[in-house]
């Protein structure tokens, strides 16, 4: 299953250093065979899956990093999928 | 058009099906009705592909071929369609480019020109205004905060884009209130054609009202325990499942009608 990471960090200490870790887990396999049950297989099922789920993330970006974000996932995407 | 020869089947190898022999023919309506655990959605899914579950024994022959041997993906551009008991919700893609990229995959197999934008919003208004449902849900997520009906009128409006050879409508009409059930029927009767065979699997006399099934067999533990015509159907709602559990033997083969 995809899950929506939500976060937020708080932080009051002006020298302190702070990172976020984010972790989501594999698609699901329903997800999986509900694409499969309709046709589509491979590389498609997974960049469309995958570029869905962060869509709804990409949207909320200002446009710049939007756009580079998207081409970042085309290609580290390419090729993923066996 | 589908043969099933003594199939067995397993989830984690708790054997589910035990033993299913039918045999459905082209134009035909099948209605595999049973008590809950009978062995109804496995059988459903087993016919789709689906991978959690082991076929131990037996064969299925889909149009001459072997139909275990296939990957779902085939199977679906063969021209199987599962209508899910729980449609799946895909977050961020919508209906339209979803369904559009599953049609131009099943046609293109068949060595169809694939439809352009143009052509496919033509062909999905028509649909959807067939089966009643609103066109702002085409640019929604596939099923992503639909109703309960909206998702099962999604099932059989994708049914009706897709245009399958055999429909495998795994309880399509739970959870529908009357409206939205007569709507799904009509969609599924629009669908009847001397080319295409239709199997419903659901719990109740409910939607056979609006869908008539040529055949209705009953599942009970695995097995096809009777088979008979849409009077069988009636009898079951009058009598219920134990009434069949207590009096039927097992059949082990024969269940198939011809």
């Amino acid at each position: 299953m995809i899950s929506r990471p939500r976060f937020g960090l708080e932080v009051k200490n002006s020298t302190a250093q702070v990172e976020h870790e984010a972790t989501t887990s594999k698609i699901g396999e329903d997800q999986i065979f509900f694409f499969c049950q309709r046709g589509l297989s491979g590389e498609d099922v997974i960049n469309m899956i995958v570029n869905g789920f962060c869509k709804q993330v990409f949207r909320e970006l200002p446009m710049e990093f939007a756009v580079e974000a998207q081409k970042l996932l085309g290609v580290s995407l390419e090729g993923s999928v066996g | 058009m589908l043969e099933v020869k003594n199939l067995h089947a397993s989830v984690d190898k708790n054997e589910i099906l035990r033993g299913i022999d039918l045999k459905v023919n082209a134009g035909e309506v099948h209605a595999i009705m049973g008590p809950n655990g009978s062995g109804k959605s496995t059988l459903a899914h087993v016919l789709a592909g689906r991978e959690s579950y082991q076929v131990t024994e037996g064969e299925v022959i889909y149009e001459g071929r072997d139909l275990l041997a296939m990957p779902p993906e085939l199977r679906a551009r063969e021209g199987v369609f599962l209508a899910f008991q729980y449609p799946v919700e895909i977050p961020g893609v919508s209906n339209m480019y979803f369904l559009r990229a599953a049609l131009n995959a099943i046609r293109k197999h068949r060595g169809l020109d694939e439809l352009d934008a143009m052509d496919f919003l033509t062909l999905v208004r028509e649909k959807m205004k067939s089966l009643d449902m609103d066109q702002t849900l085409m640019n929604r997520p596939v099923n992503d905060g639909f109703s309960g009906g909206e998702k099962k009128r999604n099932e059989i409006f994708q049914m009706a884009v897709l245009e399958p050879k055999l429909a495998i409508l795994d309880e399509t009409d739970s959870g529908l209130d009357i409206d939205a059930l007569k709507t799904v029927a009509d969609g599924i009767n629009a669908l009847r054609s001397p080319d295409r065979a239709i199997i419903l699997v659901t719990h109740y006399q409910r939607l056979l009202n609006y869908v008539v099934p040529d055949y209705v067999h009953v599942l009970s533990e695995g097995r096809i325990v009777k088979s008979g015509g849409k009077e069988l159907a009636l009898e079951l709602e009058e009598k219920g499942y134990v009434w069949l559990e207590e009096s039927a033997q097992p059949v082990k083969s024969g269940a198939s009608l011809r």
